[in-house]
């Protein structure tokens, strides 16, 4: 079964024959029942049908959850992010979907909502390959949901490619640090939109690394060292491998360092 | 291939027509409507020169299927001849050279008008990123820009 | 009288003294812009008449092969498929080119590269054509294929055409190279390279064809329409007055609609509408225009340069090989351009220059706006970079030393005279630019965010010149109720050439613009023009408008002259009133004068016709006057470069060009914004790039061109206006020459930044960041020192 919200991603590999569905299920029209931003509690949930143009705007993605509005308002263009929408994005499963590394990085985990009923997966779990999900049949996702950053946590979001707008990330970083009152790292999320295949994930040799140690000069220079070999990126025609390695080191300091400063700004 | 009734709202009629399945909001406004303002430059939503207005919000009509237009309301720049705010920026855009080749001329003004909507007196950042998915080639957007600021009222150089 | 008609009786005597300058210099609306901004229904793709079949074209899958076999029968068979196109199909010649008859329009046996197109899926719908096309299965025997041009040019290279892989060769023998070596205190050797860029004009090709009155008649989106027509009628083999071709309203176009492929849709498209005897439409999607449309020509450009210690270009010796893909098109004239321009706007003693146009079996290039002058600027403007960084002189001072001014001799040994605006160009973005104190402030830089300006200077040959006869005619008719109606087989495509060409017709004429009415390009209406590029519109075309228009005005003067009882001389027509320059209040309206005319028999038809001066030159040794004018240029760009990972933006761009005359001051810096930005889509983004033959990215989302948030801040366009000898009111061509510099001086401005020589267009993040990793070392990044 192939389910439709916007379309945006869909509808190009249908026209370029890489698919060929006969039959589109579209669930687009769930706007009461999919389409929503919430905060209550410790948790921060999201329709599948939110639109990235609904993240930009909301009010809840601000301060340490602002990573979401920089990615959102970084994504596509207006009419992409007027209709492209969040459960899309995670479905689709590739490395050009920035929101995957974004809920990564906010330890996000998904509903998913059957014929056997509903059941709560890790993110990271549901994406278990290049355009692969967990996804069961007869299957949709409802919620990207996840709990709502501690006291001393930052979060931001990284990229580059080959102009300023509507460009496919070569490198793109979101991270999750938080700290503890001393100010060693207490835990951080640290999610590419590649780190050893063609799909993102966690750069968890990073994280393991960093998590209790106090953030300096040298030890970011040690957690940039980890990273690179902990990368095993490849090169195609849009960069080479050892350029994306360069620019992710780039990127897991100057995240480190703004999280870093603005927690403590916070303290 | 098979063929259904899409209902739907455009440019204040509502019109059924029966299309195609792999049709798509483009097709239907183009060739079922004959609203030939709606341009088609790339067919993968990556150039926004198909834009259009559905249910108010600026969208690529060419990323959207006839099938999920059910219901829904669309405007193309046909809909707005009439209507004050786009003639100011359609004389806005002669003054100002704007339009060089036109293929992009409508999804601009489509998007200038929703600007202008939205946004009383936009900076030319605000107007960047209102037109930041609708690529020109010839006149290097400057022009368009000028245009948009002075179409929309004061705005701050 | 009252205050109003004194002030029009002044503002008319004031009009008088213009003369034929009435409209010069205005920003008077363009002609078309109003169908523009109401969304009209003009284009091509809007004009499709019910009945329409669809033609969709088919193209090789692999590089070079031998076509054993074609299997056809399931796409016949596919529903709504009313047959397959192939060789066998054409009644008259199967060519489609533009110039060496070296590509077929169906091929035959025989494949060069993933472009070549093997024929077309007749449908009754788009979509079942292009499902049927998908099916088609085609057995070849494929053959090794070269994809580099230098590997073309060896004498042991495989043979991609039965003559050889060297479809043009040219050569400049300018004084005696080695004695300027020797000479020379300082010799830099440096190879410099272009990638395949894009044309991308927002509509892609597409023509439509309806039979008409035993032949054919053809509506299109294109530059050329006679050549069009003559392409398709060879195909047919239908005498050319068979074939009517129509250019319908054009969505941007920037060379490749002057090259093969309109031939290709048009002539596929008439072909079906023959055999079927309904209308076709042949367009072809994104994906198919960036494969099979014509791109610019990757060059390899070798430059081996003397100068003396204090800075003076002794020698120059360049090799010059163009990759023209699997066939030559309108290559043969880009090779040309790009060696004219080998020393770019410098005055170089000795110069050695060979060109090579070479076979690969890449897809072709062709015609590109610029058309060989980026790729040769982008090799000297560097190469100059290079050379002043070498002596340890300020690069803006040392192209102050070299370049050509009043006085100087170009590459060909052309004596440049007064009108060579390139100094005061220069002026205006040194001034603009804030040059001198920028370039001391950024020698001493912190941080990782570093500041860079890059200069560059051009010199660009101003029409066909050396490509041969320049001609164009206009045709202009007073209908009864006033309107001037004006005809042309020259093409307008969103330059607002056609609309200026008509706004010298209007100054001269006294009449305003809005009074004038463009027909659409029509073969069986208009004489044939020659090809609408090279920038020629304004300077060929209006001159050839200047001249229609002022022999209609020789014949109504006398009758204006009777009917006012004025002298012949005194008669001034302007604002559409006809009058006595001496007393404006004796006059009549326009409208009475031509209603009077009509009474009396007068004819109002005219055409007008003008040839540019041959531009001789000597096949030997490149000397003598290729062009007979230039338009001058200047820019300096100024880039922040993040050198943590190399990305970079352009923060300031100041240019100024020397148009000779600005018909249309709006629509010139129209061309020259939108010229720039394509220019800087060239330097820092734009890449097709191939891979064994295929195109890798033949879409727009990773064929990036420039979007509103990648272009500078800050942009300051200067018009300079240095009137030349050959266009009218002294205009110089403007329409090419903005997309030439910004390349090079990007490049440039990019090394002053960081230190980082990028050789190979387009300056990449990762070129930036990967170069400044063999720099990091380096005490002197950053500083234009040796």
């Amino acid at each position: 079964m192939t389910v439709i919200a916007s379309g945006t991603d869909l509808i190009p590999r249908m026209r370029k024959r890489q698919i060929a569905p006969s039959v589109l299920v579209d669930i687009s029209s769930f706007q009461d029942d999919l389409r929503y931003i919430r905060q209550s509690d410790q948790v921060v949930r999201l329709g599948a049908l939110a639109t990235l143009t609904d993240v930009l705007e909301s009010p809840v993605f601000k301060d340490e959850l602002s990573i979401l509005h920089e990615a959102a308002g970084l994504f596509g263009a207006p009419q992409v992010r007027n209709v492209a929408t969040v459960g899309g994005n995670v479905c689709s499963a590739t490395s050009s979907e920035d929101l995957i590394p974004v809920f990564m990085a906010l330890g996000a985990s998904l509903k998913l909502i059957g014929a056997e009923g509903e059941r709560i997966t890790p993110l990271k779990e549901f994406i278990v390959g290049k355009r692969t999900t967990a996804m069961r049949s007869s299957e949709i996702l409802a919620e990207i949901q996840f709990e709502y950053p501690r006291e001393r946590s930052w979060t931001g979001f990284e990229k580059l490619g080959r102009r300023n707008m509507l460009f496919i990330s070569l490198v793109s970083m979101a991270l999750s640090l938080s700290l503890e009152k001393d100010f060693a790292v207490r835990s951080a999320r640290v999610a590419l939109n590649r780190v050893a295949g063609r799909i993102p994930d966690l750069a968890e040799k990073t994280e393991d690394f960093l998590v209790g140690r106090k953030l300096s000069e040298e030890t970011i220079a040690q957690a940039q060292t980890v990273l690179a070999s902990e990368l095993a990126l490849t090169s195609d025609f849009r960069g080479s491998a050892t350029y994306r390695t360069e620019v992710a080191k780039v990127f897991l300091k100057r995240l480190l360092q703004r999280c870093y400063g603005k927690i403590r700004g916070l303290a | 291939m098979a063929k259904r009734v899409v209902t739907m709202n455009v440019n204040g009629t509502v019109h059924s027509v029966q299309v195609n399945s792999p049709d798509r909001l483009i097709d239907v406004l183009r060739d079922h409507l004959g609203l030939k303002s709606v341009k088609e430059g790339c067919g993968t939503g990556d150039c926004g020169i198909c834009a259009v207005l559905v249910d108010g919000k600026l969208v690529n009509s060419c990323l959207m299927l006839a099938g999920q237009c059910d219901g829904r309301r669309a405007m193309t720049l046909e809909g707005l001849l009439d209507d004050p705010t786009m003639k100011k920026l359609q004389a806005s855009f002669v003054a100002n050279s704007a339009a060089q080749c036109g293929f992009c001329t409508p999804a601009m003004l489509m998007a200038s008008w929703d600007l202008a909507r939205r946004s009383n007196g936009p900076s030319t950042d605000e107007i960047k990123v209102a037109i930041s998915g609708i690529l020109c080639r010839c006149t290097g957007y400057y022009q368009i820009i000028d245009s948009i600021r002075q179409g929309c009222r004061e705005g701050e150089p | 009288m009252s205050e109003q008609v004194s002030l029009l009786l002044e503002s008319l005597r004031e009009k008088a003294e213009r003369g034929s300058l009435l409209y010069i210099g205005e920003n008077i609306a363009r002609i078309d812009s109003l169908e523009k901004v109401l969304g009209k229904p003009v284009y091509t793709s809007d004009l499709i008449p019910k009945g329409t079949i669809y033609a969709k074209l088919f193209h090789s899958s692999v590089p070079h092969g031998k076509i054993k076999g074609m299997e056809l029968g399931t796409a016949k068979a596919h529903p709504g498929v009313l047959g397959v196109l192939t060789w066998r199909d054409i009644p008259g010649l199967n060519e489609s080119s533009a110039v060496l008859p070296d590509r077929q329009l169906f091929a035959e046996s025989i494949v060069r590269s993933t472009a070549d197109i093997l024929g077309a899926v007749v449908a009754e719908t788009l979509a079942s054509a292009a499902d049927a096309a998908a099916r088609i299965k085609v057995d070849y025997e494929s053959l090794p294929a070269i994809f580099d041009p230098l590997e073309s040019l060896r004498p042991d290279a495989l043979k991609i055409h039965p003559k050889g892989n060297i479809a043009r060769q040219m050569k400049i023998r300018k004084g005696d190279v080695q004695d300027g070596f020797s000479k020379s205190d300082v010799i830099l050797e440096k190879t410099y390279r272009t990638q395949f860029q894009d044309a991308t004009p927002l509509e892609p090709e597409m023509g439509l064809a309806i039979p008409e009155d035993g032949g054919i008649k053809i509506i299109g989106s294109m530059q050329s329409p006679h050549h069009t027509q003559a392409a398709v009628a060879k195909v047919l083999k239908l005498p050319p007055e068979k074939v009517r071709v129509i250019q319908a309203v054009t969505g941007g176009a920037f060379g490749p609609k002057s090259d093969e492929t309109p031939f290709d849709v048009c002539s596929t498209a008439a072909l079906a509408a023959m055999k079927y005897r309904r209308p076709v439409f042949c367009g072809l999607d994104r994906e198919d225009s960036m494969v099979m449309h014509t791109k610019r020509h990757p060059f390899v450009i070798s430059h081996k340069t003397g100068v003396t210690s204090d800075g003076r270009l002794l020698a120059d010796e360049s090799r010059i090989v163009g990759d023209t893909g699997a066939y030559a098109s309108l290559g043969v004239f880009v090779i040309v351009r790009a060696t004219f321009h080998t020393t770019g706007a410098y005055e170089v003693p000795n110069v050695k220059a060979d060109s090579y146009l070479v076979y690969t079996n890449n897809t072709y290039t062709g015609s590109l706006r610029g058309f060989g002058g980026p790729q040769a600027i982008f090799a000297i403007e560097s190469q100059i970079e290079e050379l002043a960084r070498k002596l340890g002189m300020d690069p803006l001072e040392f192209r102050l030393k070299n370049m050509l001014v009043p006085g100087k001799k170009s590459a060909t040994g052309a004596l440049m005279d007064a009108s060579c605006g390139l100094p005061q160009c220069v002026e205006k973005v040194v001034t603009s630019s804030d040059y001198w104190r920028k370039v001391a402030q950024y020698r001493n830089q912190t941080g990782n965010i570093r500041r860079g300006l890059g200069t560059a200077l051009l010199m660009h040959g101003n029409s066909l010149g050396p490509e041969g006869n320049d001609y164009g005619a206009v045709h202009m008719e007073i209908e009864s109720d006033g309107t001037i109606s004006v005809g042309t087989g020259l093409t307008e495509y969103g330059t607002g050439a056609v609309s200026g060409m008509m706004q010298v017709a209007s100054s001269v004429l006294g009449v305003p613009l809005a009074r004038f009415k463009l027909e659409r390009p029509d073969t069986s209406k208009h004489r044939e023009s020659g090809p609408t590029v090279a920038s020629r519109v304004v300077v060929i075309g209006g001159n050839a408008a200047f001249k229609a228009a002022e022999q209609l005005k020789n014949r109504l003067v006398p009758l204006a002259g009777e009917l006012l009882n004025v002298r012949r001389e005194d008669i001034v027509i302007a604002d559409g009133v006809v009058f006595d320059r001496h007393s404006p209040s004796v006059s009549i309206s326009w409208d009475i004068l031509i209603s009077e005319a009509y009474r009396r028999g007068i004819g109002l038809r005219e055409d007008g016709f003008f040839m540019a001066p041959a531009a001789p030159w000597d096949l030997e040794t490149g000397q003598g006057t290729p062009y007979v004018q230039y338009t001058w240029g200047a820019l300096v760009v100024e880039v922040e470069v993040d050198t943590d990972t190399g990305y970079y933006n352009v923060i300031g761009v100041h240019a100024a060009y020397d148009v000779g005359k600005a018909v249309n001051p709006g629509g010139v810096l129209g061309q020259i914004y939108g010229g720039t930005v394509q220019g800087l889509g060239y330097a820092m983004m734009e890449e097709l790039l191939h891979k064994d033959g295929f195109v890798v990215n033949p879409n727009l989302a990773d064929y990036y061109i420039p979007t509103s948030m990648d272009i500078p801040s800050e942009f300051k366009a200067f018009i300079v206006e240095v009137p030349g000898p050959l266009g009218p009111f002294g205009a110089k061509i403007i329409a090419e020459p903005p997309i030439v510099l910004p390349a090079p001086a990007v490049r440039n401005a990019v090394l002053n930044a960081t230190g980082v020589s990028v050789d190979d267009l387009p300056v990449t993040s990762e070129k930036v960041l990967m170069g400044a990793a063999l720099k990091r070392s380096s005490p002197t990044l950053g500083q234009p020192r040796a």
